[in-house]
């Protein structure tokens, strides 16, 4: 590992040496007693006025000796650092810091003036609240860990800074509430973070296989949230989040999967209320999976699961249509899931007109034409609308869901069964982090599920969950 | 570390394996399967005794198709002869292409020479089939069950409909008929009264009805070519009503008698059914009717020296209307005259005792004697089993109360 | 995931166990005792709420049956022993795989389905010797409300159709109904014997022998509410009725207007008994596993070798289930005895006496 050597000219040829990239540029002036300086910076993602103002302006006038210590205090840039090592400054102009060199320096000086492009603090389309903070996290870490750090005045609110990424060398935060995590978690996602060695995370979600017990697995076993409130919410309780710079969505162990049938509303509108908006995420999702899968299988293999009345609308509805019903109704959820992927990617412009499409063409013409029926399009609808009741389940669900109807067509509603108890028994064996992933339920926590399906109210809710370990049990006195 | 590695990724081969065998299950479509489009639903059954065996008709519901604007359910009727009522079933089959599924099978109509033999020879088939419901309707009917089943119906698309209206819940609560089902039946056959009942169904023409009337209603059989009946010839447009006030009674599956609608009256307010029928009675000659608000019928076996079946009914009732004009002032305080329960409670008493007449007569213990002396004494029943009947006598009460 | 916590014990013996009763049993016992077929039961149910006693009380030692058996007789005895209860256990799992292959039949279908319909249960009983014992006791957490409330279902929309007065007069069989009963029933009481190859895994609380015994008996009282209900119903026909909690719910009136509602119930009844028929498959598995040593993928492959074995058998004796209900319950009944009253007992007898030696 070379380090400068207080030559400016071969300080700076040995650096261009390193970063050969043409943005990378060099900004070279002299003080007034004749001191060179050299500031090499990358040009995209520096901030220049700033650079001029803080570090240019003031050495022009600099009249003392050439030392580091001495230098640093002429430059008004409240963050500053020294670095001997090339390869440390490369990574710091990379990183959007300027390095200063000057002849006979004996260390570089690094100064905090990079430039952050971000959008503003917006609120999440993911996660839309009438009532209670809107605040959403944004690409940048910085601003996330300030969202963050707002919401608890308190040194025990610990950020580890841990860099992940050979070549992105992405900044995750490691956030937690000393004294209420439990060690023992932080330590297993520290070093689970420690042992990822990849070139480039993207996003939060890459960590998510890393951190998970089951990485191949289709269950979601790390939360995730894009809402500041939320995970601070979560670090309260004594869970581990993690903040990845470039990626607005927060993670958040150990998980539970009643999580996701809460929603942070849940938390600002009465109890009776969150509880019965709960129960009826649950209803629509189970319906969401269930019906298009027991509808198929009930007309193939079981078909005194209709009313008498309701089996002959649906057999004069399916008269002439020239599908089986499996067939039929497979064909509208791949409609369906089309639609709604290209609803999701088409610019905002062409979705009204691709509702319409949707809506009366894909819809009212099929119909009238006969290739598919009333019934087969209202319950794929009714199944397209629950799944979005947990949106944050709908990678998942879908698949469960397509699943549920591959098995009611071929094996009929037994198979239906099996594979719930398939997904029971994967799900109930599922832990992560020590916790499982079905509590309160499997393993039974009665504590537990005064904030699950059901919403005690706040008072009720004196003591953190019990699943998570927490040191600190209180949380209301 | 090689065969560590494919080991680890075997899992997700078993799954990819799994899902593609599943998928091939689900587009190829076919494990004997029979759905919805193949399937004949049948609504109703009727069936009649002939010379080769038994005749079987059945109503199967035929879809409307999506244009549905008149709504309601259209039905063809088909007939198949056979030795068993299977062998008729099958031929259904090979008759039209559609399996015959009897799950939505909701009543089971006896022709009157079918009900004359032990009917459980009829009916075994569908107590034994696991698909179907035993807990449909069971009827027998005047004539032949096919020419009913296939008639059609003045008040309701499907003539099966238009009689299970005749067995609701509100018609026998109604008193005016008293309803069984295969499960009952069987359960009476099987057990040790070995008697049962079922309501007789009888049709007549509609007065005045206009053959051609009504929409989407029964296509009154399938064309000649089939071997469907769609009733006689010279009636089979005509449209009929339904009534069974009348209930067959049976003895070791035979029907052995018929009770009229007064005896049936009777049977259903001995059986507590009657909650808000109307009884007829009557005050210086002239005729009255009652609401009958309340009714409490039981039947007892007293088993101290020679068995004695009690009989007894209480009805509370209030008075409905009479055959004669009144001042409105009069109808305001219009009540039940002690005359009229007199008279009422002679009447309901003469129902009783004959509806007791008959049963012994026919030798049928609709009253479940026999059950009611085996499960409560089992020296007793082996001493009467074979003679209860014969040896028992019935003190009947009735009771009428007018309510205030 | 190590433990089997005392609270899924309890589950497991009053809400799932249960369910496993429901089928075949009450019209076998109709078949033999008529109308006291309560007689039977309760003596099974007080029988094996005996045995389950015993077999929690081993599970005081936390060791687990292959180590008790090295204690009491020394391992090349204990092995033999071991593998002959896993085979028992592997016969046992028959008449309630091949009941409930007809009862899929039946009930999941509106025409006899093809023979490999009920193949991916095989699958599914692989998949669970491939899990963890204890992951299993965690299902309970979840099967034990669902078959409550499945239970209670299907009990409140039959039992308004029920006359109960049907079970009388008492004793009109006799004592030799009672008796064939009782050993025709035989068959469908092992769960004492279902517990045996969790030893070991159960995390042992004070008092749980004797709290298990008496959860066993609650979930039995929910048998004999039912068992009455369901010859209140059919009466002299129950002999008829070959699934017997599918049948008893579809006389409620309501069903007339909003279809047949208690599906709901049967199918969450149906689900529980998936997992209840897996148990003596996944203990055959457990036993030979503590008998010949845990490898990492010993389980799936066992799971899978034991699971096709019985895919054959249900092949094999596709049409001849009369037959094989004949020499289970008629012939080698006493097996079920043997193992299930007889080797806990026993077991905890020799562990007392040298429990006392060792103390001497």
């Amino acid at each position: 590992m070379k380090n400068i050597t207080g030559k400016l000219k071969g300080d700076l040829k040995e650096l261009k040496k390193l970063l050969p990239a043409e943005d990378t540029l060099t900004f070279e002036f002299t003080a007034e007693k004749g001191l060179a300086f050299a500031l090499i910076y990358a040009d995209p993602i520096t901030d220049k006025e700033l650079l001029g103002e803080q570090v240019i302006r003031p050495l022009l006038r600099y009249e003392g000796e050439p030392a580091a210590a001495e230098v640093g205090k002429k430059i008004t840039s409240p963050e500053l650092r020294t670095e001997k090592s090339f390869e440390k400054l490369c990574e710091e102009i990379l990183a959007g810091n300027p390095v200063l060199l000057w002849e006979g320096a004996d260390e570089g000086i690094i100064a905090g003036t990079k430039k952050v492009f971000t959008r503003a603090v917006a609120e999440p389309s993911t996660d839309v609240v009438v009532k209670g903070p809107r605040e959403g996290f944004i690409e940048d870490v910085k601003i996330n860990t300030s969202l963050v750090r707002r919401r608890f005045k308190t040194g025990e609110l610990k950020m580890d800074m841990l860099e992940v990424g050979r070549r992105s060398k992405t900044v995750i935060v490691v956030c937690y509430l000393e004294g209420i995590s439990t060690k023992q978690v932080v330590e297993a996602v520290k070093k689970k973070l420690g042992e990822i060695d990849i070139d480039y995370i993207p996003d939060s979600s890459y960590l998510t296989h890393f951190l998970a017990s089951r990485p191949y697995s289709l269950v979601k076993q790390v939360g995730t949230t894009e809402k500041p409130d939320t995970f601070c919410a979560k670090i309260a309780e004594g869970r581990v989040g993690l903040l990845v710079d470039g990626s607005p969505i927060a993670l958040t162990v150990p998980y539970l999967l009643i999580e996701d049938f809460q929603s942070s509303e849940d938390y600002f509108v009465p109890p009776y209320r969150a509880t019965f908006t709960r129960l009826l995420r649950l209803f629509a999702l189970i319906v969401a999976i269930y019906l298009p899968a027991f509808y198929v299988a009930a007309q193939l293999f079981k078909l005194q699961l209709f009313p008498v009345k309701l089996l002959l609308t649906i057999a004069g509805s399916i008269r002439d249509i020239p599908f089986s019903p499996s067939l039929e109704m497979l064909l509208v959820l791949l409609v369906l899931e089309v639609l709604n992927e290209a609803s999701i990617r088409m610019p905002k412009y062409v979705g009204m007109a691709l509702s319409v499409v949707g809506a009366l063409v894909l819809g009212e013409t099929a119909v009238s034409a006969g290739f598919v029926s009333t019934p087969a399009i209202i319950i794929i609808a009714f199944s397209g609308i629950g799944l979005y009741a947990v949106p944050n389940l709908i990678e998942q669900t879908s698949v469960v869901r397509l699943v549920m109807l591959l098995v009611a067509g071929s094996v009929g509603t037994y198979g239906i069964v099996l594979v719930t108890a398939f997904v029971i028994l994967y799900l109930v064996t599922t832990e992560n982090f020590g916790v499982p992933l079905l509590a309160p339920f499997s393993p039974f926590r009665a504590h537990d599920l005064r904030d699950s399906l059901v919403k005690y109210n706040l008072g009720s809710l004196s003591t953190r969950p019990r699943l998570l370990k927490s040191p600190n049990k209180r949380r209301l006195r | 570390m090689k065969l560590r590695k494919f080991l680890h990724t075997v899992p997700m081969k078993i799954y990819l394996l799994l899902l593609a065998v599943v998928a091939f299950a689900f587009f190829s479509n076919d494990f004997g399967l029979v759905d919805i489009q193949k399937t004949a639903i049948i609504l109703a059954a009727g069936i009649d005794k002939t010379e080769k065996g038994y005749s079987l008709t059945a109503q199967i519901a035929v879809p409307k198709g999506s244009d549905r604007t008149t709504g309601g359910t259209s039905s063809v009727e088909i007939e198949a002869e056979g030795q068993t009522v299977s062998d008729c079933i099958s031929l259904i089959f090979s008759k039209t292409g559609w399996v015959p599924k009897l799950v939505f099978c909701d009543l089971i109509v006896l022709g009157e020479e079918a009900a004359k033999e032990d009917v459980v020879s009829s009916l075994n088939y569908f107590l034994r089939n696991d698909y179907m419901p035993d807990s449909c309707l069971l009827a027998v009917c005047e004539g032949k069950a096919g020419e009913l089943i296939s008639s059609k119906s003045a008040i309701d698309d499907a003539s099966s409909l238009a009689i299970e209206k005749l067995f609701s819940d509100a018609a026998v609560r109604s008193g005016k008929v008293v309803t069984n089902t295969l499960k009952d039946f069987a359960i009476d056959y099987y057990g040790v009264s070995k008697s049962s009942y079922l309501p007789y169904v009888r049709m007549t023409d509609q007065a005045g009805s206009q053959g051609e009337s009504g929409s989407g209603g029964s296509s009154g059989g399938s064309g000649g070519g089939s071997g469907s009946s769609g009733g006689s010839e010279s009636d089979g447009n005509s449209e009929k009503i339904y009534s069974a006030e009348e209930t067959a009674i049976f003895k070791n599956g035979a029907m052995v008698g018929l009770l009229p609608r007064e005896q049936t009256l009777a049977f259903s307010l001995l059986q507590g059914n009657m909650s808000t029928g109307t009884v007829n009675s009557e005050e210086d000659g002239r005729p009255v009717t009652l609401t009958v608000m309340k009714n409490e019928g039981s039947v007892a076996l007293k088993t101290d020296g020679t068995p004695r079946a009690e009989l007894s009914l209480e009805v509370t009732v209030r008075l409905c209307c009479r055959g004669t004009t009144a001042a409105m002032e009069d109808i305001s305080s219009d009540s039940v005259t002690p005359t009229i329960i007199r008279n009422t409670e002679e009447r309901l008493g003469g129902y009783i005792r004959d509806l007791w007449q008959t049963t012994k007569d026919c030798g049928c213990d609709i009253f479940k004697l026999n059950r009611m002396l085996y499960r409560s004494s089992l020296k007793q029943y082996a001493r009467w089993k074979d003679t209860l009947l014969d040896v028992a006598e019935a003190d009947v009460s009735a009771k009428v109360i007018s309510m205030k | 995931m190590n433990k089997i916590s005392s609270r899924q014990i309890y589950l497991f013996l009053a809400c799932v166990a249960p369910v496993g009763k429901l089928i075949l049993l009450p019209a076998q016992l109709a078949n033999f005792s008529k109308n006291d077929l309560l007689f039977p039961l309760l003596a099974h149910l007080l029988l094996q709420a005996a045995a389950v006693f015993c077999v929690l009380l081993l599970a005081k030692k936390g060791q687990t049956l292959y180590d008790l058996l090295v204690r009491a007789f020394g391992k090349i005895v204990a092995k033999m022993l071991s593998t002959v209860f896993a085979l028992f256990l592997l016969f046992a799992a028959l008449l309630p795989l091949l009941e409930q292959k007809l009862f899929v039949q039946n009930v999941f279908y509106d025409t006899l389905p093809s023979v490999v319909s009920f193949a991916p249960y095989f699958l599914f009983a692989a998949f669970v010797c491939a899990k963890p014992l204890a992951g299993f006791g965690r299902t309970w957490d979840i099967l034990g409300p669902l078959a409550a409330v499945g239970l209670i279902g299907i009990l409140a929309l039959s039992a308004p159709n029920a006359d109960y007065a049907a079970l009388m007069p008492a004793g009109a069989s006799g004592g030799a109904g009672f008796l064939k009963g009782a050993a025709a029933g035989f068959p469908w009481f092992y769960d004492a014997a279902l517990l045996i190859p969790m030893l070991g895994h159960i995390d042992y609380k004070k008092g749980m022998a004797w709290k298990g015994a008496l959860f066993y008996l609650l979930g039995g009282a929910f048998v004999i509410f039912f068992f009455a209900t369901f010859y209140g119903i059919f009466q002299e026909t129950a002999v008829n009725q070959l699934f017997a909690f599918s049948a008893t719910s579809k006389y409620y009136s309501g069903i007339t207007m909003l279809g047949r509602i208690d599906y709901v119930f049967i199918y969450a009844l149906a689900l529980v008994m998936a997992f209840y028929c897996a148990l003596p498959v996944q203990g055959c598995a457990e036993c030979a596993l503590q008998a010949y040593g845990r490898k990492k993928y010993l389980p799936t492959v066992l799971g899978i070798l034991i699971s096709a074995l019985l895919f054959a058998l249900s092949l094999l004796l596709d049409y001849k289930f009369a037959d094989v209900l004949k020499v289970i319950s008629g012939t080698v009944f006493w097996l079920f005895p043997v193992f299930c009253l007889a080797v806990p007992a026993l077991l905890l007898l020799f562990l007392i006496k040298g429990g006392r030696r060792e103390t001497a």
